[in-house]
């Protein structure tokens, strides 16, 4: 017997809806509230991440200034100790013989 | 129940108290933040910025200056990192103790400390140029009040090498002098800029997407066309050679005709630009060979034969008679007694026994027969367009002098001036000036600009080459530069015992020219007994590899200061570059 046939004899019928289970104002203002936080924490943590480097940078570039530093030290006693009035002060350069020109050899 | 009714009326009470209570307070948050926040937003943004962004200027670093050193170079000027060791008074506590402290590390005295220590300042320099060592002692003692600070200054491994024509660096970070200032811009780079949010130390932190960071770019390094050695042995021989003329001063330079770079080029007496700041007499700075014109005598003959010769209006092999004196308006051209007086003379003659009448002789073709305004112009003209005589030749120096040339058509007595123009009185051009056009006639007749510069090269390491310009062609015609070329080295090969040169070797061509002039007096005139002497000359085989200049100014010894002073130190250097510089022998 279909339900057709009992309201077709002026029968009652029952009305079926599905619970709708909304959450209530409160509910949504707290998770925006946690959501907030959550998102705000991210941020602060990327941010905080984010100056963690700068002090690796800091520290690479201080590094890179002290190399540079200690390069340009290097190159500047080399170039010292290769100047031509300490090599011809030198004893070997003491040591050497003067010779005359003795001409040109021609092919 | 009425007592419980109104327990919980005045709970009630209470609790809408505290609810009022709060929201006033949150009110007074509000707004108070409402006014910090918006109202007063800019004030506070700045008070923090001000605390927290820092903006830097990061200082570029000047190029440094390298030399030829055989097939590598080798530097002559670089950046060294030293310490200014200063004091604030004010943390001072006993100014005579910490004063011995510092002079235990680095000496000097300590009464000089101590008095800079109790001066009324918050700033006191103690010490400049300290070493990375000497200042890691001083931090070592911990002395209160007492700090160094950074700072770069040039530094020169040759020592006193190629002073002059190198300038320095003056504190304020300005190039004086040479290479330096003219080549300042160059070298000085730009700085960059560093502009961040930091923390309390200072470090920027990364997260700031409005911070801004520009590199600094780094000055320009320059390869010079100095041949380290060759210089050395210039400033060496040029020392030894003004010792033995007992002159107070001189100059020297060698030049590569074919494409204008100077090679070497000293001055004497020199200074130590590392501690110019030491140096009481502001002309040692000075590279005089770029920024001291002169009477040239008559090194300009061969130069006025040139234009004789290129102008058709005497050939090489012309002789005339020449009569010993030519008299022009109230004064005489003569010679000096030892050129045998009257007789014929070929344009060989001139330069060999330098003869004013001959200089003055061919002066006269110029003009068709006679000292006129033709020839007065067209000698003029191969002064400042051939030779480029009253310009700066544009060399990478500071205070270039472009000398002085009297015009041809305005003036009075102008044929008495160009006469003695015509062997180099009476107008004033630099050394370089005078070697750069001989460099242009024995080349074949091309004038290059005389350049120190062999290349640039930028921070990336980018090298770009400096090529030699060519200024003007056609100086004069390739033969006419061969036959000036040949009658030079005849003029060396006939007087090379008067110059006290050794024998020329018959496989290289070495000619040359002297000239002496006398020194004139400031308000006019010449002094009897004071002179000047230069000689310049080439050197190579079939082709002139090196131009040399020398000059000594007013040498103490007997004889003409062109060939006893000047000559014998050109001598000194021709055989120099003949032994240790691969000139090429004829034939090959």
């Amino acid at each position: 017997m279909s339900r057709q046939r009992f309201s077709n004899r002026n029968q009652n019928t029952t009305n079926f809806q599905a619970q709708e289970h909304a959450l209530g104002p409160v509910s949504n203002t707290i998770m925006l509230i946690i959501l907030a936080c959550l998102l705000g924490l991210l941020y602060l943590t990327q941010v905080t991440k984010t100056n963690a480097f700068s002090y690796k940078i800091d520290a690479l570039q201080k590094q890179q200034t002290q190399l540079k530093s200690e390069h340009d030290d290097l190159e500047v006693a080399s170039a010292r100790l290769q100047a031509l009035e300490r090599v011809k002060n030198s004893e070997v350069a003491k040591n050497l013989v003067s010779v005359a020109p003795s001409g040109t050899v021609q092919n | 129940m009425q007592p419980y009714q109104d327990s919980v009326l005045h709970q009630l009470r209470r609790i809408r108290i505290w609810y009022a209570v709060l929201l006033l307070v949150s009110a007074l948050f509000v707004i108070r933040l409402f006014y910090l926040q918006v109202i007063r937003h800019d004030y506070y943004q700045k008070a923090a910025l001000s605390d927290q962004l820092k903006q830097y200027q990061i200082p570029a670093e000047r190029g440094t200056i390298v030399a030829h050193s055989g097939n590598a170079t080798a530097p002559l000027v670089l950046n060294e990192t030293l310490y200014t060791l200063f004091a604030d008074p004010q943390y001072v506590k006993d100014p005579w103790q910490t004063a011995r402290k510092i002079q235990d590390v680095i000496g000097g005295n300590p009464q000089d400390y101590e008095k800079a220590m109790r001066k009324d300042t918050r700033y006191a320099v103690l010490a400049k140029k300290l070493t990375k060592e000497q200042r890691a002692k001083v931090d070592t003692l911990q002395l209160k009040g007492i700090g160094t600070r950074e700072a770069v200054y040039r530094t020169y491994p040759q020592g006193q090498l190629a002073a002059q024509l190198l300038g320095f660096v003056n504190d304020e970070g300005l190039g004086k002098y040479g290479l330096e200032q003219a080549l300042d811009k160059d070298l000085k780079g730009a700085p960059g800029m560093l502009k961040a949010i930091t923390d309390a130390q200072g470090v920027p932190l990364a997260s700031n997407r409005d911070n801004v960071q520009i590199a600094p770019t780094p000055g320009k390094k320059l390869v010079l066309t100095i041949d380290l050695g060759m210089q050395q042995q210039l400033e060496d021989i040029l020392k030894q050679g003004l010792e033995s003329a007992k002159s107070q001063s001189g100059s020297a330079f060698i030049l590569d005709p074919n494409s204008g770079a100077i090679k070497a080029m000293a001055n004497f007496p020199t200074y130590n630009p590392a501690e110019f700041y030491k140096v009481s007499d502001p002309s040692l700075f000075t590279n005089g060979i770029v920024s001291a014109p002169m009477e040239v005598g008559s090194t300009m003959k061969p130069l006025t034969a040139a234009a004789a010769l290129d102008q058709g209006v005497v050939k090489k092999d012309t002789t005339y008679y020449d009569p010993s004196k030519f008299k022009i308006g109230d004064a005489t051209v003569t010679n000096i007694e030892e050129d045998g007086g009257p007789g014929t003379r070929s344009v060989s003659d001139i330069l060999q026994l330098s003869l004013n009448t001959g200089a003055t002789w061919l002066l006269m073709q110029m003009g068709g027969g006679e000292i006129n305004q033709k020839g007065r112009v067209a000698w003029h003209n191969y002064l400042t367009d051939h030779y480029q005589f009253g310009k700066k030749t544009g060399i990478e120096q500071g205070y270039e002098a472009e000398g002085y040339l009297p015009g041809p058509t305005d003036g009075f007595g102008l044929n008495i001036q160009y006469a003695n123009m015509s062997f180099g009185q009476g107008m004033a051009i630099t050394t370089l000036q005078l070697g750069a056009a001989l460099a242009g006639v024995v080349n074949g007749g091309t004038y290059y600009r005389p350049h120190l510069v062999d290349a640039y090269i930028d921070g990336s390491g980018k090298e770009v080459g400096n090529r030699p310009l060519a200024v003007k062609t056609g100086v004069v015609k390739s033969d006419v530069g061969n036959t000036i070329k040949d009658m030079m080295e005849y003029v060396v090969s006939k007087n090379y015992l008067t110059y006290g040169m050794q024998r020329p070797r018959p496989e290289y061509s070495i000619g040359g020219k002297t000239g002496t002039a006398q020194v004139p007096k400031p308000g006019g005139g010449y002094y009897e007994d004071r002179f000047n002497g230069t000689f310049m000359g080439f050197v190579g085989g079939d082709k002139a590899q090196y131009v040399i200049v020398v000059r000594v100014n007013e040498p103490k010894i007997g004889g003409y200061a062109g060939s006893k002073a000047a000559a014998p130190i050109f001598g000194k250097l021709a055989n120099m570059l003949i032994d240790n510089f691969s000139v090429t022998p004829k034939g090959q």
